[in-house]
């Protein structure tokens, strides 16, 4: 009889909120279908010598073998954790200083928010074309204004051709392409801090540098460790400015992981292969948001 | 009452749109390619050539479709996993053997028609469509490179014609450069596509013709002196940095008397008579050497999917585009026939600029046909670089090359 009632009021209480349960279900139907069940099924494929016709022969771990040996991969995972080190301190620090600035109440600072969330929106197709045109070995812009108007090179530098160049171009339009997202979340990290506080420590006699260091920032430290956790994680799923700029050449020397993925999985059709990779670089992404929330996470005291 | 009217019109209305799909007994064959939709090609293809099958096939729709050739291949892929797939392909030549072996694509050698058109056709081209003992389609168009040099900067450096040996090639690329502003050659990257051509002539080649091993091939002498040729004049400073991924175009430079020489194809008249139409063009044939003048084939196949319901009407539209009216359309946009029928007519033999093509695809040869030839391009693109980097000597680079495409061999067997 308890049972009975038990389940009566369940159902009267989903049928009572049955327009949330209405909203939720589309976006998991998509959730479930568009990412879920590719993730599964890519970690399925994984173990498989995939042929997209007919049948699949398994392997077992042999794919997982081959990516430990594979010294092209290899290059990729290092060019990848060379980009991460080098795009998120940047957008970071370049970020918290552009929304400290824009957090005083100057003429025109909504006009240069805008400015600075612009390469935000734009396609990275786009942007990727564009800076391969401004450091164009020949006709490029840049180029054009180290030799012949400051006069600091003697010829022009084939910017994209030399690995390391490739490289430094590809993580500074990384840097500047993202600056903007996190002097969002930061503007409205700062916006929180009462203002007291800073004229409490001002009255103090509190310098500059010792309100920043010991106020804003430790107030800040929720905000920070997600822009840090996010941006990490969205710098390693780098693609579309590599494989435009670059492709990963020259002979792969700017490969990086999801640039190698898509040439073993699309071009060599080794799908079975490429989900190993794809596998291995969710599982590594995941270990390091775990670790980086474990640590950097702790109770604010006012 | 209102609510059940409502209804009751939705139903109608949508049981009524099902219904006028089945009424016909239309067939629509979908038709993919990659023609530029600005192209003279495309409007051709559009305007002429399908109103004119769909008028002779009155119960056969073609609905063609566009895809950037840099997206193509992923898009074939894609489609086959999805089981979604178009009823005829436009296809780069070097992917049918790639396509046939996994079994995406439908023989069509048993078609009534196909032994005729198949004595038609240039062997060159047809035997990129073989792979095992049938065939997988019909060639469409075909091409090859020769070399478009500018006879302006040829006048002023003092060179009286163009070179038909690569002594005289490497001389007049040493006259033409200027270094920092002009460069005697210009090649658009390291690919087989444009140094196949290189080793041919050479008289090296990637396998041997049972396609068993590269050992010998790839790295053996005549090859490895091929590479060696353009590494030392990339060293000296006469070709242009398009080579390693700078520079400006090759029409762009070619127009502008920056760019001496470079290896070109039919479709650039299209692309330098847009941009600068009063830009002069001369061409000859590849410089020979030891092997001759080789060039390499390039072109499209049409080929059937295995998926398509309408086999039938996809092969009519093959048959029709191979067709002696088709072709002479398309030979008007700028794409050489592939008839025999065609080649020695009066139409080819007065054309502006076909003659030369045809003279040198007489002697073209067609790029490795292999499934795993994406994965041997690639290998070779990277020992290529590597030598003209100077990461390694050309013999080092070609040695690995040949390792690789062993190895790749062997996967396939």
């Amino acid at each position: 009889m308890k049972k009975m009632r038990n389940k009566k009021k369940l159902f009267l209480e989903i049928y009572r909120n049955k327009h949330i349960y209405l909203f939720i279900l589309v976006p998991m139907a998509l959730f479930l279908t568009f990412v879920l069940y590719p993730i599964c099924r890519s970690f399925f494929m994984s173990f498989y010598d995939w042929k997209i016709i007919g049948s699949s022969t398994f392997v077992g771990f042999k794919n997982y073998i081959n990516a430990f040996n594979d010294p092209i991969l290899n290059i990729s995972w290092r060019n990848t954790i060379i980009y991460c080190l080098a795009t998120v301190p940047g957008q970071m620090i370049f970020a918290m200083t552009a929304a400290i600035l824009l957090n005083q109440k100057i003429k025109g600072r909504i006009f240069f928010r805008t400015l600075y969330f612009l390469p935000v929106v734009t396609s990275w197709v786009v942007v990727s074309f564009i800076f391969m045109y401004l450091f164009n070995s020949q006709a490029g812009l840049i180029n054009y204004i180290l030799k012949d108007i400051l006069h600091i090179t003697k010829q022009y530098y084939a910017w994209l051709s030399n690995g390391k160049s490739a490289l430094f171009i590809i993580a500074l339009l990384g840097i500047w392409k993202g600056i903007g997202w996190s002097m969002v979340i930061f503007l409205a990290g700062l916006q929180g801090i009462p203002e007291e506080l800073y004229e409490a420590a001002r009255i103090d006699g509190a310098s500059q540098a010792r309100l920043f260091w010991k106020i804003t920032i430790p107030l800040m430290r929720s905000t920070l460790v997600y822009v840090l956790v996010m941006l990490i994680i969205g710098s390693f799923q780098v693609f579309i400015s590599v494989y435009i700029m670059t492709d990963g050449g020259p002979m792969h020397q700017t490969e990086v992981v999801l640039t190698w993925l898509y040439t073993n999985a699309f071009s060599y059709l080794r799908f079975g292969y490429g989900s190993a990779i794809a596998v291995l670089m969710t599982v590594f992404i995941f270990i390091i948001s775990i670790m980086q929330i474990k640590l950097l996470s702790k109770p604010v005291e006012y | 009452m209102k609510k059940i009217i409502f209804w009751l019109i939705i139903t109608i209305f949508t049981l009524s749109l099902t219904l006028i799909g089945t009424a016909e007994e239309e067939v629509t064959i979908t038709f993919w390619h990659t023609y530029n939709v600005e192209s003279n090609e495309y409007i051709t293809l559009k305007d002429v050539i399908i109103p004119k099958f769909e008028e002779e096939n009155p119960n056969i729709t073609v609905v063609e479709q566009q895809i950037p050739y840099g997206d193509f291949h992923t898009k074939l892929v894609t489609s086959i996993a999805g089981e979604i797939v178009p009823d005829v392909v436009r296809m780069d030549i070097i992917w049918v053997p790639e396509f046939a072996e996994m079994g995406a694509l439908a023989s069509v050698d048993s078609y009534g028609s196909f032994s005729t058109i198949a004595e038609q056709v240039f062997p060159g081209p047809l035997n990129t469509c073989k792979w095992g003992d049938s065939y997988f389609g019909l060639p469409l168009t075909t091409n090859t490179r020769i070399l478009f040099w500018n006879k302006a900067m040829f006048e002023e450096a003092g060179i009286e014609g163009p070179p038909t040996t690569w002594d005289e090639f490497a001389g007049a690329a040493e006259k033409l450069t200027k270094p920092g502003e002009k460069w005697g050659l210009a090649i658009g990257d390291c690919s087989p596509w444009n140094f196949l051509p290189w080793i041919w002539s050479g008289g090296g080649d990637v396998t041997d013709e049972g396609i068993t091993t590269a050992t010998g091939y790839i790295n053996g002498e005549d090859s490895v002196n091929a590479i060696q040729f353009i590494v030392d004049l990339f060293n000296k400073g006469y070709i242009a940095d398009t080579i390693i991924g700078g520079g400006i175009g090759m029409q762009d430079g070619y127009a502008n008397d920056v760019y001496g020489m470079f290896p070109g194809g039919p479709w650039f008249y299209g692309m330098i008579g847009g941009q600068f139409p009063n830009a002069e063009i001369n061409t000859s044939l590849w410089p020979a050497g030891k092997g001759g003048s080789v060039s390499v084939i390039g072109g499209e196949d049409l080929v059937i999917f295995e998926g398509s319901e309408n086999k039938e009407a996809a092969y009519k539209f093959v048959e029709f585009m191979v067709s002696e009216e088709t072709q002479l359309i398309l030979a008007e946009t700028g794409q050489i026939p592939v008839l025999n029928t065609i080649a020695e007519s009066d139409y080819i033999k007065n054309h502006a600029f076909y003659p030369i093509y045809l003279e040198q695809l007489k002697t073209a040869k067609a790029r490795t046909v292999h499934p795993g030839w994406q994965r041997m391009d690639a290998a070779i693109k990277l020992g290529i670089e590597e030598a003209i980097h100077g990461v390694k000597t050309v013999q080092e680079a070609l040695d690995g090359v040949a390792n690789e495409i062993n190895a790749i061999i062997e996967e396939y067997k």
